[in-house]
């Protein structure tokens, strides 16, 4: 580090060229708490805000593309294309969620008088995303990880007339204070271990030296305590399914994608760079057999448990901890291979989560229900809603022609030919796939092969904006996966990560 | 505290001079209650226009027979006697330990916070390198001797009492932190001594007149942390009948009473500190050390008279207008000082 | 000056340890945040002697002076008695929770007791002055300039949640 002033101010002002995306969602989120102190008609106004500034940040964004890999402000910022293709997943991720809320009858104002702050939050959590990707230093990845679960306490609190609401918000932050306890534990351990906090600093000193490997194996345990926590895989998963039932939907769809996929970006630079393969081939810390087993309980887990769920959400948050097994199967190759398909799945899964909460948000604004047992009928009063559900819940499965049938099968792929372990993780993630099946469909069953109780055929479909988003989502999900050359090289290209320099 | 004095200091002091300084202190800081109290009750008298204490001499005393009646001057010393010879009443649905503790916390934090005030030049019992930190962090444990004294009695009034002084001294800390902070600034250090050499002798360089706001917001706040007139809502007699310590008595009540005034006192040395040259003698920049200690005593007693005067002049605020002026008034106040403070240092020393 | 020092850190260590345990142990909420409060302080004695005068005093200000008065604050207000339902029995969760607890405690003491050259910074401050407010403020608005304007966003952040979720008026004819 620099210790002379001019030079840290000229590094400093050198870097804020590569900070534009995020100085810009700053001043968005500072824009939009100004606008709701001074304007009457908030509703329309300042979600079309949100939006104009996330296409804003997305072309700043974009620019980003042509810099070369660097860090920057002192060596706590990265800049690379691993991070801003999961820049452009937050952006969306934040755009999704904020044309799903202004359909939401359960944010809407009846039940909500002040939604300007809602707004706020979730762009401060976008920004926080931002943050987690591009974190190179173990205090800023402690920071954007605070800044993601403040703004998701806040937001599954909004809804605070509803017991539901608080006690999940409540339930969240005693979890995700445990686990950033634990977290940042482990990184003062790290520290201790090496004296550095950048995390190729630590990655150089561990290669060079000698370092207690039970030090530092407990260190990796605690750090991944809090990267579970955001990400949702077993055994830190207890706060998902209490969180995701009580939580408003919109806020339980961008947390289940943009939250998890964070998690993963820094999970995938921590380890990928902080405690590299030495040269010999071996690990300094041997994290793929300790993903591996987190991945087996996540599957195995979710998956079985969401069988006995009759609440949509509760049932859609067990699936979301099974696919964070998924998903780390992708990480725990360590190759670009799986790297790659990690991110193809975390975009696969970003379109086809938020359209099956959409759509779960429309039943649920016609029907007031999250009940599985509450959509009887619906295929014939929503053709629509129900189709799209359907595809979503196909692709969330691993059918094809999906986007999730391509997702799982290119992170299947990446375990193949690596070894028995590996091939056997992959079979046991697709049986568990299998079994996600069995939950998946009873809602379709419910909704095309049962009548409803009180029989029930009057049609009620949404609006057309409703319609219109529900089935640009669902023609995502199968564009994709019919046509899904363009993202895959996308993430191929984005696979490349600053490393060592 | 071995340790404390490891630190660098500004002038030696050796261990033994630092506590017979220690001592000297404390024994003038608690004779100097009770008659701060006769004080109070002499102003207050003048004030309504009354005679106040005159009765009470040192008749029992036959050499100091040509005292009699003088003044009432005997009055603090008949009510301390008072006090102490009543019985102590522990009501049977308290908590005993916590109504114990209580009153003991509160003088400790009363009585500490002297420590770091230079009442001369390198006469100081700890001059520690944070000394105005120091100061803050012992002032907000004080309240903690009020919050437990209003759980601990068991009773409405005195848990009313107590909530209302935790709110009120929260509330007010943080105008008062950042009014400190302006002195801070302006003195380039967080030593008790540092600040007063930069006030210089000159009094128009004493920070009551280069930082006139902060020193407005300063005042206020202390007024709010002692929980005297016009902020002594924890204890308002009319509503709570005495507020947080409704149930004490005897010695207990006095540990209160006596915190009470110290804290006066101890606001009044430290605002005499920051804002009123400290022990700079005007125009005198090395003055002897008694002199020194001359004008720090009468800079104090100023501002205890300050104090006095304001109780007896200014009704109570209501309890939402208490927490207007803390959160709406002074905030931004300190707030918009510190700035104008940050900039004129910036302009002046640049 | 050793032994002194020694002695001073097993009296402060003792009181950490008394204090931490007190706050799990005591069944009264007010006497679990007071020993809490016991706690923090044992620890900014700790801090002052690592000569870090700067650190000890701000946790006195920020943890003792103003965060535990806010939980005593809600304690009093919720006026909890004695927390009889807390009592639990001894069932197969709670089972797991110790042997997790038992096995991070070995793991930690194996890491006291391994004694590793731990790696020195080089500085040319000397540890009195490296606790310095000022050397601190330097480093805050130098080296971590960065992490410090985003703690900023933060606390911004956590200003306007709270509001949110405190403010009384949340019906929609507000």
């Amino acid at each position: 580090m620099p210790n002379n002033l001019p030079e840290i101010i000229e590094q400093v002002k050198l870097s804020l060229g590569a900070f534009v995306p995020e100085i810009s969602l700053s001043a968005l989120f500072l824009l939009v708490i100004t606008l709701d102190m001074v304007l009457n008609e908030k509703r329309v106004v300042i979600p079309m805000v949100s939006l104009v500034g996330f296409v804003i940040t997305g072309f700043f964004t974009w620019q980003q593309l042509d810099m070369p890999n660097q860090e920057y402000f002192l060596r706590m910022h990265v800049v690379d294309p691993f991070a801003v293709f999961f820049k452009f997943l937050f952006l969306g991720a934040g755009a999704l969620a904020v044309l799903i809320t202004m359909d939401s009858e359960e944010l809407g104002e009846k039940n909500v008088a002040n939604i300007g702050e809602y707004y706020a939050v979730l762009i401060a959590m976008v920004l926080g995303m931002f943050l987690m990707a591009s974190a190179s230093d173990m205090l800023m990845m402690f920071l954007a990880l605070e800044l993601v679960s403040i703004s998701s306490y806040i937001l599954t609190g909004y809804l605070k007339h509803q017991i539901k609401s608080s006690e999940a918000s409540l339930k969240y932050i005693i979890y995700g204070a445990v686990s950033s306890g634990l977290m940042v534990y482990g990184m003062s351990l790290i520290y201790g271990l090496t004296g550095q906090t950048n995390i190729y600093e630590i990655a150089k000193f561990i290669s060079a030296n000698e370092v207690d490997e039970v030090t530092l194996t407990l260190a990796a345990l605690l750090v991944m305590g809090g990267f579970g926590y955001k990400i949702g895989a077993v055994p830190f998963h207890f706060w998902s399914p209490d969180v995701y039932e009580g939580a408003p939907t919109p806020v339980t769809a961008f947390l289940s994608v943009g939250s998890k996929a964070a998690g993963f970006a820094m999970l995938i630079r921590f380890f990928k760079v902080a405690i590299p393969a030495e040269p010999t081939g071996e690990l300094a810390f041997d994290w793929v057999n300790f993903f591996a087993l987190i991945a087996l309980v996540s599957m195995l887990l979710g998956n079985f448990a969401a069988i006995w769920q009759s609440n949509v959400k509760r049932m859609l948050a067990y699936s979301s901890i099974a696919h964070a097994g998924y998903l780390l199967l992708g990480v725990l190759v360590a190759d670009d291979l799986g790297t790659q398909a990690v991110m193809f799945y975390l975009a696969a899964y970003t379109v086809m989560t938020v359209g099956a909460f959409y759509v779960v948000i429309l039943i649920a604004n016609k029907i007031g229900s999250d009940d599985v047992n509450d959509y009887r009928g619906l295929g014939k009063r929503m053709p629509l809603t129900a189709a799209a559900l359907t595809v979503f819940l196909v692709s969330l499965t691993g059918l094809p022609p999906t986007v999730g049938f391509i997702g799982k099968y290119m992170i299947f792929t990446a375990l193949l030919g690596k070894g028995t372990v590996f091939l056997t993780l992959a079979i046991i993630g697709v049986l568990t796939s299998a079994v996600s099946l069995y939950y998946y469909f009873k809602i379709p069953l419910n909704m095309y092969l049962r009548e409803s109780e009180d029989g029930a055929e009057t049609p009620m479909e949404s609006s057309a904006f409703a319609n219109a988003l529900a089935a640009f989502l669902m023609i995502l999900t199968i564009g994709f996966g019919l046509f899904f050359t363009p993202l895959a090289n996308f993430a191929k290209n984005s696979v490349i990560m600053l490393v060592m320099n | 505290m071995t340790d404390l004095l490891q630190l660098p200091l500004l002038l030696s002091l050796t261990l033994g001079e630092r506590l017979a300084l220690m001592g000297v202190v404390l024994f003038v800081l608690l004779t100097s209650v009770a008659y701060t109290v006769y004080a109070e009750r002499k102003i207050a008298a003048a004030i309504q226009n009354r005679i106040g204490p005159n009765r009470v001499g040192f008749d029992l005393i036959p050499q100091l027979g040509f005292l009699k009646g003088l003044a009432g001057l005997g009055q603090p010393i008949a009510d301390v006697l008072k006090l102490l010879f009543k019985e102590d009443v522990v009501p049977s649905a308290s908590n005993g330990f916590y109504h114990l503790l209580a009153p003991m916390i509160s003088l400790f934090a009363a009585l500490t916070t002297i420590a770091v005030v230079p009442v001369a030049a390198g006469l100081v019992i700890a001059d520690v390198d944070i000394g105005v930190l120091y100061i803050l962090a012992i002032t907000s444990l004080g309240v903690y001797g009020l919050t437990l004294a209003g759980w601990a009695s068991n009773s409405k009034y005195s848990l009313l009492g107590g909530l209302r002084s935790s709110a009120q001294m929260i509330s007010y800390e943080i105008a008062m932190g950042l009014s400190v902070v302006s002195v801070v600034v302006i003195a380039d250090s967080l030593s008790m001594t540092k600040i007063v050499e930069s006030q210089t002798a000159n009094p128009l360089y004493w920070n009551c007149f280069r930082n006139f706001l902060g020193f407005i917001c300063f005042v206020v706040a202390s007024f709010a942390e002692c929980n005297r007139a016009p902020f002594d809502l924890p204890e308002a007699e009319q509503e709570l009948v005495g507020g947080y310590n409704t149930e004490y008595g005897s010695m207990k009540f006095a540990l209160f009473f006596l915190a009470e005034y110290a804290n006066m006192i101890v606001a009044s040395t430290v605002i005499a500190t920051l804002f009123l040259g400290g022990y700079q003698v005007p125009f005198w920049s090395d003055a002897p050390w008694w002199l020194q200690v001359g004008a720090f005593v009468t800079k104090t007693l100023f501002m205890m008279f300050v104090f006095i005067w304001v109780r007896w002049t200014i009704p109570r605020f209501k309890y939402n207008q208490l927490m207007d002026l803390g959160w709406r008034k002074l905030l931004p106040l300190a707030l918009f000082n510190l700035l104008l403070i940050a900039m004129g240092v910036l302009i002046f020393e640049a | 000056m050793e032994t002194v020092s020694f002695i001073l850190f097993s009296f402060l260590g003792a009181l950490v340890m008394v204090g931490s345990i007190g706050t799990v142990w005591s069944r009264n909420p007010v006497t679990s945040a007071l020993f809490l409060v016991l706690n923090f302080f044992a620890l900014g004695g700790i801090y002052l002697l690592l000569e870090a005068q700067f650190i000890a005093v701000v946790q006195v200000i920020v943890y003792a002076g103003a965060i535990m008065v806010l939980f005593l604050f809600t304690i009093m207000l919720l006026n909890l008695d004695d927390e009889q339902a807390l009592k639990e029995k001894f069932d197969l969760q709670k089972g797991f929770g110790i042997l997790l607890g038992g096995v991070l405690l070995v793991e930690v003491l194996y890491i006291l007791g391994l004694k590793i050259n731990l790696p020195q910074k080089s500085t040319t401050l000397t540890p009195v002055e490296i606790g310095e407010a000022k050397n601190i403020g330097r480093e805050l608005i130098t080296n971590f300039l960065f992490p410090f304007e985003i703690v900023s966003i933060l606390l911004l952040l956590a200003v306007v949640g709270a509001i949110v979720l405190a403010k009384k008026n949340f019906s929609p004819n507000t």
